[in-house]
């Protein structure tokens, strides 16, 4: 078991490096390419024109959506990393703690919510015009994997639950 | 819980002592204080009879039922 732990915890902190660097780099190639952009855009745009339906608001919401898009890419990779708090709890020997049934919830939540954002970000991002939504692609790419384990993490923390009450009725039987 | 625990009882009429009852039946001194003190949700037939043989008692003299 001991081995087993470890393994799944040197493979996590992987995980999380890779997610983690992706996403840095992610962020810094939108800062160099597209920021620049902007920026020149941004001293050319006409000040007076108007907001809505104006090209000022479409510029913005892009930059807007695609910052919404990186902090959910930072919310899933905080989600990996709550797979150690169980890694953690299940070396010390509690298997069916509340921490390893919340956390499993926790998991499943975000998975959930980050699709759903995700989907909805996107789809925002193609009604301005910068990104080519194909509803198929989409599931292929993410949609389809997340929500599944999203529900299938629900259904973990619930199983864990029940065996905790069963185990305390176990200990209390004398 | 309507079922209450009278082993205090019946071991004070023995004058047997909780931690020889432990000893005796083999269970654990923290899992009888668990039955002594009512916070047992179960009792195996196997624990009640291993009790009932050291204090020569009848089940219902262990266990009774008081309604709310």
């Amino acid at each position: 078991m001991q081995d087993k732990t470890k393994i799944l915890t040197y493979f996590t902190y992987g995980l999380l490096l890779l997610s983690l660097s992706l996403l840095i780099n992610d962020v810094r190639d939108f800062n160099t390419d597209q920021f620049k952009d902007f920026v020149s855009w941004s001293r050319d745009a006409n000040k007076n024109e108007s907001w809505l339906p104006g090209k000022n608001a479409i510029q913005w919401s892009y930059y807007a959506v695609s910052a919404a898009l990186f902090f959910w890419r930072a919310y899933l990779i905080y989600a990996f990393s709550i797979f150690l708090t169980i890694i953690k709890e299940i070396e010390a020997g509690n298997y069916f703690s509340d921490t390893v049934s919340k956390s499993f919830k926790k998991i499943g939540t975000i998975f959930i919510y980050y699709t759903i954002n995700v989907f909805v970000l996107k789809l925002i991002m193609a009604l301005i015009g910068s990104y080519s939504f194909h509803l198929l692609t989409e599931f292929k790419e993410e949609l389809l994997y997340l929500v599944p384990a999203g529900f299938a993490f629900y259904l973990l923390a619930e199983l864990f639950e029940r065996v905790k009450k069963l185990k305390d009725e176990n200990d209390l039987t004398i | 819980m309507p079922i209450t625990i009278n082993l205090d009882t019946v071991l004070q009429q023995r004058g047997m002592k909780s931690k020889e009852l432990a000893e005796q039946i083999g269970i654990t001194q923290a899992n009888l204080s668990i039955l002594r003190s009512g916070k047992a949700k179960a009792v195996r037939f196997s624990t009640l009879e291993l009790i009932c043989e050291a204090l020569n008692c009848q089940p219902g003299e262990i266990l009774e039922y008081i309604s709310e």
